[in-house]
């Protein structure tokens, strides 16, 4: 039994005498001796200037995992022996199980194949249909490849993880690589980088372009190299941070002279310790991808439709010291723990008083009938911003609900939207929005109208400015910015115009709202 | 139904078919015809079928699950359709309602069997409101711990289908030609079908249940009637349906097969 040792110095002597033949300009050398290398067993290196170019960096950086990592399967890629690359389609075969259906279920019943062993399969085709409890489903695969084996039969119980059937993924073939060992043997430096480069050109020609995260292919293009030229080592041959940093070294080495002096290991590892630290940078810039769901994937749809309408923007301040004077009135007067009492409310039931004078703020337009239906009921929503995202529950006939209705009722929708525990009724049916982004900051907002209502108000914050009053007397006054889009289809300026004021007296003079009260 | 195209502006479009005493053979054959070779999203509601029928899942044993000598002496059809569940008898008492859609038309909703049981009983859940105690009980419908409407669904690549039958009305001999299943839900805790069951008629009247659907159904989506006469749906199409009748051949083999079993493990 031949020691390590033993083999690898038999090793470096075969490389170092192949070298010397190699600078003096000769022609290829007759195949090396079967060697072996930890586990892997080559026939013939008849592209052994790759193999030297790695060979050397095992028995000099023993502590270096990233080249141990690489070479092995390096060597493999660049042995252009058929024999070898008999092993790969070996590791090629993927054994796909059942997946979760995204529920508890333990087991379920195969039902039928759609496809069969030799079958040419593409990415997302069905494979087979499954029964779990009451749904049949259909299996499609993850992978382009061909149906090795088949596992189960119809009628057979399958439990969830358990291998459905075996596939030939595709990835670099071996059999191209055959061709193309270079034959000229110029500088090693070249032959290196050409070798590898080739190996990847066919694994890539035979992927359509390589697996990678976007953080890695973000620090490919730091180091300015291609990522379709490097040789990816992860699941599916996917390019791993590994890969791309050796790729990098590696073009680093090729620009070195051929002379496989102790400096130039040094070199190498010099440069393997700045790639390292860069590395560590290009972690921290990683972009993410959002899937979209929910109530994003709603907003998107209603925004798109929104940038349809004609908006106009009408912008006024109104004047909140009496609302100020209200609210504060009305929390000293409550007894009971479960109500807190906010400026929204009241806005509301005085949204609600003008919209009865000026109605045509609370009707919607169908576009295609071209008809505007003026409702009945005041359906006010509420914009609100949940952890899940932008929400409008509204309440309905508020023209029939009394401020203190009103603030429960308010209350309840919120609850229920940041639990996420909104119903369609919640959502559904509103003829006016009302967003009081001011909430969160800002003077005023541009709304967008969400269709089909034609009109939206957004309230900002309430601030402290001066203001005069008669002769040069100034006093402090809470205002607020209110800024109304409106559908242009529908409504004017006048009308808004008309509408807001009587809107700003409700709350500028609340005693006027008794006035009119039924 | 001006309001109605108002408030549904923006909403993904559903064909809805309203059809009344239409052979279950004959929707289950549309449906899968729909499920396969639609992009659109269909809502098919038939209002009663004509002759009592037994429908097994589509790898429903009738030995394991009829009482097959009943079956054949009264010479009940008994099919097997293309999604999964369990067996029904059903007739002029029930109700069917069909959802047929792509995978993306819920906002939101996971193409997968637990979501899209839950997405149907939040939907029921309007249409029940205020008529009693309504819940979705491990896959049934159930007001209290009384199911009235099983469901089965079909899941393909792009698209889903989840079809309820409710018991609005059922005759109690045709659900002697049932045995009590091997596989059941937990809370039917071993109940036999009359004890397990209830009638929705006792809880809403029919045509009050079919409108309250289809109000439920305009939250979600932009409801448009088609007229669509069952017949021509099979005469033109090419497709192979996976519903099957079975034949009278075929459920005598069944019960033969299951009596020699039974002579054997006498015999043993």
């Amino acid at each position: 039994m031949i020691s390590r040792g033993i083999l690898q110095q038999k090793f470096r002597n075969a490389i170092r005498r192949w070298l010397r033949s190699c600078a003096a300009q000769t022609s290829p050398l007759s195949p090396s001796p079967v060697v072996s290398l930890g586990n892997s067993s080559y026939i013939g290196f008849s592209s052994q200037p790759i193999v030297s170019r790695y060979a050397m960096a095992p028995f000099s950086m023993v502590n270096d995992k990233l080249m141990d990592l690489n070479i092995p399967y390096t060597i493999k890629r660049s042995c252009f022996s058929s024999h070898a690359l008999l092993d790969l389609p070996a590791s090629g075969i993927v054994s796909i199980p059942l997946a979760q259906t995204g529920e508890g279920i333990a087991e379920c019943e195969l039902l039928k194949w759609f496809v069969k062993e030799g079958d040419q399969v593409e990415e997302f085709q069905p494979l087979c249909e499954v029964q779990s409890d009451k749904a049949t489903i259909e299996i499609t695969s993850r992978y382009k490849g061909t149906v090795s084996q088949i596992i189960y039969v119809p009628g057979d119980i399958v439990k969830v993880g358990e291998t459905l059937l075996k596939m030939v993924v595709e990835e670099s073939q071996g059999s191209n690589l055959t061709s193309d060992a270079p034959d000229d043997m110029k500088s090693m430096g070249a032959e290196v980088c050409d070798s590898s480069i080739q190996g990847s050109d066919l694994r890539n020609s035979n992927t359509g372009g390589v697996l990678a995260t976007p953080a890695v292919r973000n620090l490919a293009k730091q180091y300015g190299v291609d990522i379709n030229h490097i040789l990816g080592t992860g699941k599916d041959g996917r390019v791993l941070k590994e890969d791309v940093l050796t790729h990098a070294v590696q073009k680093g080495l090729c620009k070195e002279p051929s002379s496989l002096s102790v400096n130039s290991v040094e070199h190498f590892q010099g440069e393997e310790k700045y790639s390292h630290t860069l590395a560590a940078d290009g972690w921290q810039y990683e972009d993410k991808t959002v899937p979209i769901r929910g109530f994003q994937r709603a907003m998107i749809k209603s925004m798109t439709l929104a940038a349809k309408i004609p908006h106009f923007h009408y912008v006024e301040e109104i004047n909140c010291d009496a609302l100020v004077k209200l609210k504060a009135s009305f929390q000293e007067e409550n007894r009971d723990p479960e109500v807190k009492h906010t400026f929204l409310p009241f806005m509301i039931k005085t949204l609600s008083m003008a919209l009865s004078k000026y109605p045509l703020l609370n009707s919607c337009f169908n576009e295609e009938l071209q008809e505007i239906t003026v409702k009945g009921s005041h359906n006010v929503g509420i914009a609100m911003a949940t952890p899940h995202g932008l929400v409008v529950p509204n309440i309905k006939r508020v023209q029939s609900l009394s401020i203190l209705e009103i603030t429960k009722e308010l209350a309840r929708l919120q609850q229920l939207a940041l639990a996420n525990n909104l119903c369609p009724e919640d959502i559904s049916g509103g003829t006016i929005t009302l967003s009081n982004i001011g909430a969160i900051g800002g003077k005023f907002g541009s709304p967008l109208l969400n269709s089909p209502e034609v009109s939206i108000i957004a309230i900002g914050r309430l601030q402290k400015v001066p203001q005069f009053v008669d002769d040069e007397n100034m006093y402090p006054a809470s205002i607020m910015t209110v800024n109304i889009g409106a559908d242009h289809r529908v409504l004017d300026g006048a009308t808004v115009a008309r509408f807001c004021n009587e809107w700003k007296l409700y709350i500028e003079k609340p005693e006027q709202l008794m006035l009119h009260m039924k | 139904m001006t309001i109605s195209q108002t408030r549904n502006v923006g909403l993904p479009l559903m064909k809805l078919v309203r059809w009344k005493g239409v052979p279950i053979l004959q929707q289950l054959h549309l449906e899968e015809q729909l499920l396969r070779t639609s992009s659109e999203n269909w809502c098919i509601i038939n209002d009663g079928t004509n002759d009592p029928t037994i429908v097994m899942g589509i790898s429903g044993k009738p030995a394991q699950l009829l009482k097959l000598d009943s079956v054949l002496n009264d010479r009940i059809p008994v099919i097997r359709r293309y999604t999964g569940g369990g067996t029904v008898v059903v007739d002029c008492g029930t109700v069917f309602v069909t959802f047929i859609c792509n995978k993306d038309a819920v906002p939101g909703l996971q193409p997968y069997p637990q979501p899209i049981m839950s997405w149907s009983s939040l939907l029921y859940a309007l249409v029940f409101r205020g008529f009693g105690d309504f819940s979705l009980r491990e896959n049934d419908y159930v007001f209290g711990n009384h199911k009235f409407g099983g469901n089965a669904q079909s899941i393909t690549k792009n698209r889903w289908i989840h079809h309820t039958s409710f018991l609005w009305d059922y005759e109690a001999r045709n659900m002697a030609y049932l045995k009590l299943p091997a596989r059941a839900p937990e809370y039917r805790v071993a109940r036999d079908h009359l004890e397990f069951i209830c009638r929705m008629k006792d809880y809403m009247p029919r045509s009050v249940f079919v409108d309250r659907t289809i109000k439920a159904v305009e939250t979600y989506f932009s409801v448009r009637p088609v007229q669509l006469e069952a017949m021509e749906t099979n005469l033109n199409s090419k497709f192979s349906h996976s519903t099957k009748l079975l034949t009278e051949q075929e459920l005598e083999a069944a019960a033969f097969e299951s009596h020699f079993e039974k002579g054997l493990s006498h015999s043993l």
